[in-house]
């Protein structure tokens, strides 16, 4: 019984910190957007609040755990808050009933392009970054042999 | 049937798919079940079938779109949790990031150029590689529509999540990095969730190219417009 009553306490508890954090992060982001609007800024206030946020928990002037489980949530559930606006495309029924055929190749072709292109480079470039790393350190051993053999 | 009534009925109705897809999925891991697929799809057939007018599915669901902006801040914790990873590759990490937006955003252009597609539809392309709440900011840089802009969005993801698996195989990519930063550069989300399936190293990578792409495409995204 007194089992089931930390179990259940224990469950209110996490669900409320989740409020919490969540209700913290929203009025973070509100003050960011207001900020970022009231001086013009190029740069959304999303981004910046993301920006200052980093800072802050790189400065350790906020420690990880006050963000933590709110954010796991806000990025666990990223779909579910894009939902609506795709439920409103509907209002542009005709032109992706014309045009959907091209756009699936178009897509199709667009993405497998970027996906290779960045795979090949950033293949080649590790090889070619590992291939620098045993280099020096093959160069670093045998300097170490000729320092051992003047001796 | 009474406005408010329905609205709320549409909130119950998104929030119920998603976590029933999300559910099913965790259950059954076969790729239709996935939420990215599956949610918008019993949601949007379900708004098509019964001819939901938008303006009562929005009365209640349109604070969730209002989430984007609180979760792209989010995604400083996961930058902070990960910073040792960043530090131990940054040269390829930055390479990944800004090869992937030049490739996405060139081949849009390249699109944009070569087919007669309505202008609003191929401008709503060029962010399509970007996660969703970076994607939304920035397409109004070229002149794009958010909601045409979330759905292709969406469709990107998944295509990068079916075609990723013959692509690497034919071109022979094995290294965790650039398995992990391709799906992350060019899928986001999807890509990402994708990429964990294959390793923890290469969801990690997936996930951190992902944010960081999306904040580059935000940044840029005024500069890149004035090719277009």
């Amino acid at each position: 019984m007194l089992s089931s009553f930390n179990t259940h306490s224990a469950f209110i508890k996490c669900k409320t910190t989740l409020v919490i954090q969540v209700s913290g992060l929203c009025l973070f982001a509100w003050l960011c957007q207001w900020a970022a609007h009231s001086v013009h800024s190029i740069i959304p206030g999303s981004v910046i609040g993301l920006g200052v946020l980093l800072l802050l928990l790189s400065c350790h002037w906020i420690p990880e755990k006050v963000v933590n489980q709110g954010s796991a949530w806000l990025i666990g559930d990223l779909l579910l808050f894009f939902i609506p606006p795709v439920v409103a495309i509907t209002k542009y029924k005709l032109i992706l009933e014309s045009y959907g055929a091209e756009l699936i190749v178009c897509m199709l072709l667009a993405s497998a392009s970027v996906l290779l292109g960045t795979a090949f480079i950033v293949d080649k470039l590790f090889k070619f970054e590992r291939k620098q790393r045993l280099n020096s350190i093959t160069a670093q051993r045998l300097q170490l042999r000729t320092t051992l053999l003047n001796i | 049937m009474n406005g408010s009534l329905l609205g709320a009925l549409c909130l119950l109705l998104t929030l119920a798919g998603y976590y029933f897809s999300k559910r099913l999925y965790l259950r059954r891991q076969r790729v239709w079940f996935a939420p990215i697929i599956m949610a918008p799809t019993i949601i949007l057939l379900t708004v098509v079938i019964f001819q939901i007018p938008l303006a009562d599915y929005f009365q209640f669901t349109h604070w969730l779109p209002a989430l984007l902006a609180p979760a792209t801040i989010a995604f400083a914790v996961p930058i902070y949790r990960e910073r040792a990873l960043i530090k131990r590759y940054p040269l390829t990490i930055s390479v990944g990031v800004l090869a992937g937006l030049c490739l996405g955003v060139g081949s849009s252009w390249l699109i944009l150029h070569f087919t007669h597609m309505p202008s609003e539809l191929s401008k709503s392309l060029i962010v399509r590689s970007v996660s969703t709440p970076f994607a939304i900011e920035a397409t109004s840089a070229f002149g794009g529509i958010p909601e045409l802009t979330a759905m292709l969005v969406l469709v990107t993801g998944i295509m990068g999540m079916l075609i990723c698996d013959p692509l690497f195989k034919a071109a022979n990519i094995k290294s965790s990095l650039a398995r992990g930063i391709s799906l992350g550069a060019s899928a986001h989300g999807a890509g990402a969730a994708k990429a964990n399936q294959i390793g923890r190293e290469e969801g990690v990578i997936a996930s951190l190219t992902m944010i960081f792409t999306g904040i580059a495409m935000v940044i840029t995204a005024p500069l890149f417009a004035l090719l277009f």
